[in-house]
């Protein structure tokens, strides 16, 4: 008992040796640098991978940007073709029976331009107006009332 | 779907319309055509005169043709500032034979004598000379009082 002792009851060292912990350390040490092909290798990989959809996705942008220039060319040549800087032209106004009586605004039996004429010239030196002399019925008794009076005067199915 | 797509479908908005206004265009006028078939066409303005001893102020006339083929296309204002504007006329008038046409002025300065009042485009088809009727309904001075006038067209190229 005491020989088996002996070898325990030595005076051991317990310490590993320094050379096998140094050992143990490098192989259990995390690996933090990468090989320059290793990254290389992977991102060759992963951009192979990625770039078939983000080239989809910037397809998809591509096709809507082109519908939206396409749309927008669309809006402008229809707005050309219309021409809608184009003033609106006068219109002959269609009148009533009544309202031809009216217009002579001198009660001379015939509607022609000297009724339009007299009716501007009441206008322009803001003599007393009849409120029947609001042809188009927009509450005033303006220039478009004397158009509308002109007009009745060169109707070609009036017979002056 | 691609660039190429995008630039036909341009195109496509470009031509349609411009096709459509053509083909608008070519219903209303005739064109000079030179098979035998078609009438010959061409454009000139009449240019109508009035004559007054005192300052015109209002006038109205009636012109039709007579003989020949015309259409009205145009109608254009006169010579002095009173009357540089378009008259008044009814815009079913154009493309026939026969309009009335109508102008005042409520300013001072005013023509007299002979002064072209209006400018009237046709479309003459055929070789025959074309004749006119051309009528005079009043002419006035700036009180409204009814003028002697005389009225006369010339045929301009």
């Amino acid at each position: 008992m005491t020989k088996s002792k002996e070898h325990f009851d030595e005076d051991m060292d317990l310490r590993i040796p320094s050379k096998l912990s140094a050992d143990l350390n490098a192989l259990f040490e995390p690996q933090v640098g990468i090989p320059p092909e290793v990254d290389r290798a992977v991102m060759d990989r992963a951009h192979k991978h990625l770039s078939p959809l983000q080239s989809d996705k910037r397809k998809r942008l591509r096709i809507h940007w082109d519908w939206r220039i396409a749309a927008a060319a669309a809006v402008i040549i229809l707005a050309f073709s219309l021409d809608l800087t184009k003033q609106p032209e006068r219109t002959t106004e269609r009148l009533t029976l009544s309202k031809t009586q009216a217009v002579d605004i001198d009660r001379n039996g015939r509607v022609d331009i000297l009724d339009a004429f007299k009716l501007a010239r009441h206008i322009e030196s803001a003599d007393r107006t009849e409120t029947e002399w609001d042809f188009n019925g927009d509450g005033l008794i303006d220039r478009s009332d004397v158009d509308v009076v002109a007009f009745a005067a060169v109707r070609l199915d009036k017979g002056v | 779907m691609n660039k190429i797509t995008s630039i036909i479908l341009t195109i496509v908005f470009v031509i349609v319309p411009v096709l459509a206004r053509q083909s608008e265009q070519s219903q209303g006028l005739l064109t000079e055509d030179y098979s035998t078939a078609q009438p010959k066409v061409r454009f000139a303005p009449l240019h109508i005169y009035l004559e007054t001893c005192n300052l015109l102020a209002a006038y109205q006339f009636e012109l039709k043709a007579t003989a020949g083929q015309i259409k009205i296309v145009g109608v254009e204002g006169g010579e002095h500032d009173a009357f540089k504007e378009a008259p008044y006329y009814d815009k079913a008038a154009l493309m026939k034979e026969r309009i009335i046409i109508a102008a005042f002025s409520t300013g001072r300065d005013l023509p007299t004598d002979r002064t072209r009042i209006a400018t009237i485009h046709l479309q003459i088809i055929g070789d025959a000379e074309p004749e006119y009727e051309l009528k005079l309904i009043v002419a006035a001075d700036a009180d409204g009082k009814e003028l002697p006038a005389g009225i006369i067209f010339e045929k301009g190229e």
